[in-house]
């Protein structure tokens, strides 16, 4: 195989290592929009919750990434729907501004609360699956911790999009999101609905959280970034669409990777909102087509 | 009754008042003050701790000898956060609240540039024990002194190193993107082109997203003899497991110290066995030939169970530095201090001899070290290098 083609097939096969996880992330926002037209500012300060909730549990109980994600994905469903319960539902019928206010709010609230709690410290976590040589196979590697990551993020996506469409809360969810006024008349209680979908949005986040773990350094405004990410591949996928935030959740990281492959690392984020604004401004559907869940 | 009440409030709250202030020239007349900003929390901690430690060691051994004017030392911390614009607000904090005789720091290249400014314009005196970038002398600022080498300096003992030991043609730089990175590059950059190694190409990173491994498979391409590395730890660690990964084999890893200096860098919390090989400068190192250096090593050890590397000495150093001269200034009027600091001349010292130049420079050697079987061990200069330098390194396939 000649050595470009080797080099674009590597970096394509490390973003969608990395895609996967953003899938993750994005379905979560793509949800939560999906079902009650608000836009969580505050995704990437819970991702960062997700973390710390991993990191604590490999820190004080040697508990592997591997596994604490799922604790982080259980007590962000916990802590989300509390978040719902006390600070979104009162103002989910008011304006976007208000919410857009409310979401930044918990954000910051977030990322502060941490620091006071755990400071302002990077960590590392460093297990034995990332000290591993890589996967190899022909000229191509491949990080074994990522490969986990890939593996596991894959199930949960594919779960996730099996739930919506068969399952009769996903129809709920889908009815909610096509016509909010109507599905009341249809004996589906909107606010119980709509509490667990935001619950789910965030696990989703919590999820992703433990696992970017043993690939990323932790600290408290580590989410950030990660709000912005999920804007992008919410609005690549088409707004509120789970299936089309998967794919741009991939496209993102493919993206990623084969900028920081031939432009350069530091122009990574640049990138994505270029991508970004070309979507908004030229097709602002989505690449893929669909108005909504 | 009300009015009574009243004004016995409000005579509590003056007579509050005036204790409140009149406490503060009271604290001040029993010690003297000095101002620290180094980053105890955030990306760079792992450094603030290393100051800190070596600034307690040299504050416990002032007081345990009286102080200095007949006064106990006290520190006063400001911690940056490992954020330029929180050291700036420090420098307000602690010359314009604390009323501090001097002040010490920063960390970082970054934070420190960014305090040159305010520190000129407060006219207080600064003393900078670890930043290594040239341009926070550029200023020519008279308030601000440096204690550590520089940049420059660094590349000019590489270049003399790889002369004589194999004398390779090509190097390719990668650096992390703030001050620190940038201006270890660019010194490196130009004293190898006038030597006549030639640069292939620098890669710039960004510290905070750990994915290196696009940038280390650009650099493989390359194929360079030497790869030099302006890393701090974190990005240090990550840096030597990916260049595992894609399986990189320079002959030379060679790093501006810093992350590939750092205590933690060959020991399991860092990059444990993939620090193997790489090659670094360092400022000091216990054993280095100075009186004092073996002292402060037994005493950090006995303390905080873990040997220092050189940026916890030049901490401990620039506080033994400014309490001689606010000594030799008899007074704490900050320019007499900055005149005492300027006419310093310490033959000896735990980090060598002190004596700043016309810009505030400290002339102060450089060594290099090599991480052989988990601890740095001195390979350059001759005189009082501790081993040979294992040189090309191992590919990692035939590592163990």
């Amino acid at each position: 195989m000649p050595r470009f083609l080797t080099d674009f097939l590597q970096a394509g096969m490390d973003g969608l290592l990395t895609g996967a996880l953003y899938a993750l992330i994005g379905m979560g926002l793509a949800l939560i929009f999906g079902v009650m037209r608000i836009v969580n500012f505050a995704h990437g300060a819970f991702l960062m919750v997700g973390m710390y909730v991993s990191w604590i549990l490999f820190d004080k109980l040697q508990l592997n990434p591997y596994i604490g994600f799922l604790a982080s994905g259980l007590f962000l469903f916990a802590f989300g729907w509390g978040v719902y319960k006390l600070l979104i539902q009162p103002i989910r019928d008011r304006s976007d501004f208000m919410q857009i206010l409310m979401t930044t709010g918990i954000a910051l609230i977030l990322v502060d609360s941490i620091q006071l709690k755990f400071g302002a410290d990077y960590h590392q976590t460093i297990i034995d699956l990332t000290n591993r040589p890589p996967f190899g196979f022909g000229p191509f590697t491949l990080n074994r911790a990522a490969l986990m990551s890939f593996g596991i993020a894959g199930v949960f996506i594919v779960g996730l999009q099996q739930f919506v469409v068969r399952s009769r809360t996903g129809q709920a969810l889908r009815a909610i999101a096509q016509n909010r006024e109507v599905a009341p008349l249809m004996g589906i209680n909107v606010t119980l609905i709509q509490g667990f979908s935001f619950a789910l949005g965030i696990a989703m986040a919590g999820l992703a959280g433990g696992l970017l773990l043993p690939a990323l350094y932790l600290f408290p405004s580590v989410g950030e970034d990660y709000t912005l990410k999920a804007f992008v591949i919410v609005v690549l996928g088409g707004m509120g669409s789970i299936e089309g935030a998967a794919i741009g959740g991939l496209v993102l990281g493919v993206t990623e990777s084969l900028t920081s492959a031939y432009l350069g690392q530091q122009w990574a984020l640049a990138v994505d909102f270029v991508l970004f604004l070309l979507v908004l401004s030229l097709k602002p559907s989505g690449i893929f087509g669909r108005q909504r869940a | 009754m009300r009015s009574g009440l009243r004004s016995k409030a409000t005579a509590t709250i003056l007579i509050g008042f005036s204790l409140v202030l009149g406490s503060v020239p009271l604290l001040n007349a029993q010690t003297i003050k000095i101002g620290v900003i180094t980053s105890l929390t955030g990306s760079q901690a792992a450094f603030g701790e290393a100051h800190k430690n070596g600034y307690s060691i040299a504050l416990d051994q002032i007081n345990a000898k009286g102080g200095v004017l007949g006064k106990k030392v006290e520190l006063d911390w400001y911690d940056d956060q490992s954020k330029p614009d929180q050291a700036v607000q420090g420098v307000s904090k602690l010359v314009d609240q604390d009323h501090v005789a001097m002040l010490l720091g920063a960390y970082s290249s970054e934070n420190t540039k960014a305090i040159i400014g305010p520190v000129t314009t407060h006219q207080i005196p600064l003393l900078i024990p670890t930043a290594t970038a040239d341009n926070v002398m550029d200023s020519k600022s008279p308030w601000v002194f440096r204690i550590c080498a520089g940049a420059n300096a660094y590349a000019k003992e590489w270049i003399a190193f790889l002369k004589k030991n194999g004398d390779p043609k090509t190097m390719v730089i990668v650096y992390e993107k703030t001050n620190f990175g940038q201006a270890n590059m660019q010194a490196m950059k130009e004293a190898a082109t006038a030597a006549g190694i030639s640069v292939l190409a620098t890669e710039e990173y960004e510290a905070k997203a750990p994915d290196y491994k696009a940038v280390l498979r650009r650099v493989k391409d390359k194929n360079p003899d030497v790869i030099y590395f302006c890393s701090y730890l974190l990005d240090a660690t990550t840096l030597m497991r990916q260049s595992m990964e894609v399986d990189l084999n320079p002959k030379y890893y060679t790093a501006a110290g810093t992350g590939f200096s750092a205590a933690e860098f060959p020991t399991a919390k860092g990059a444990g066995r993939n620090a193997e090989f790489t090659l670094s400068v360092s400022q000091w190192l216990p054993e280095a030939p100075w009186p004092g250096s073996k002292e402060f090593d037994a005493e950090y050890f006995k303390r905080y169970n873990s040997h220092p590397q050189y940026h916890a000495m030049q901490a401990y150093q620039s506080l033994m530095t400014a309490v001689e001269a606010i000594n030799k200034a008899k007074s704490l009027d900050a320019a007499k201090i900055r005149d005492a600091i300027k006419n310093l001349n310490l033959k000896t010292s735990a980090f060598g001899p002190i004596k700043f130049d016309a810009n505030g420079q400290n002339q102060h050697p450089v060594i290099i070290t090599q991480v052989q079987g988990g601890q740095y061990k001195v390979v350059y200069p001759l005189d009082i290098a501790q081993a040979k330098p294992i040189i090309p390194a191992p590919k990692w396939t035939q590592r163990k």
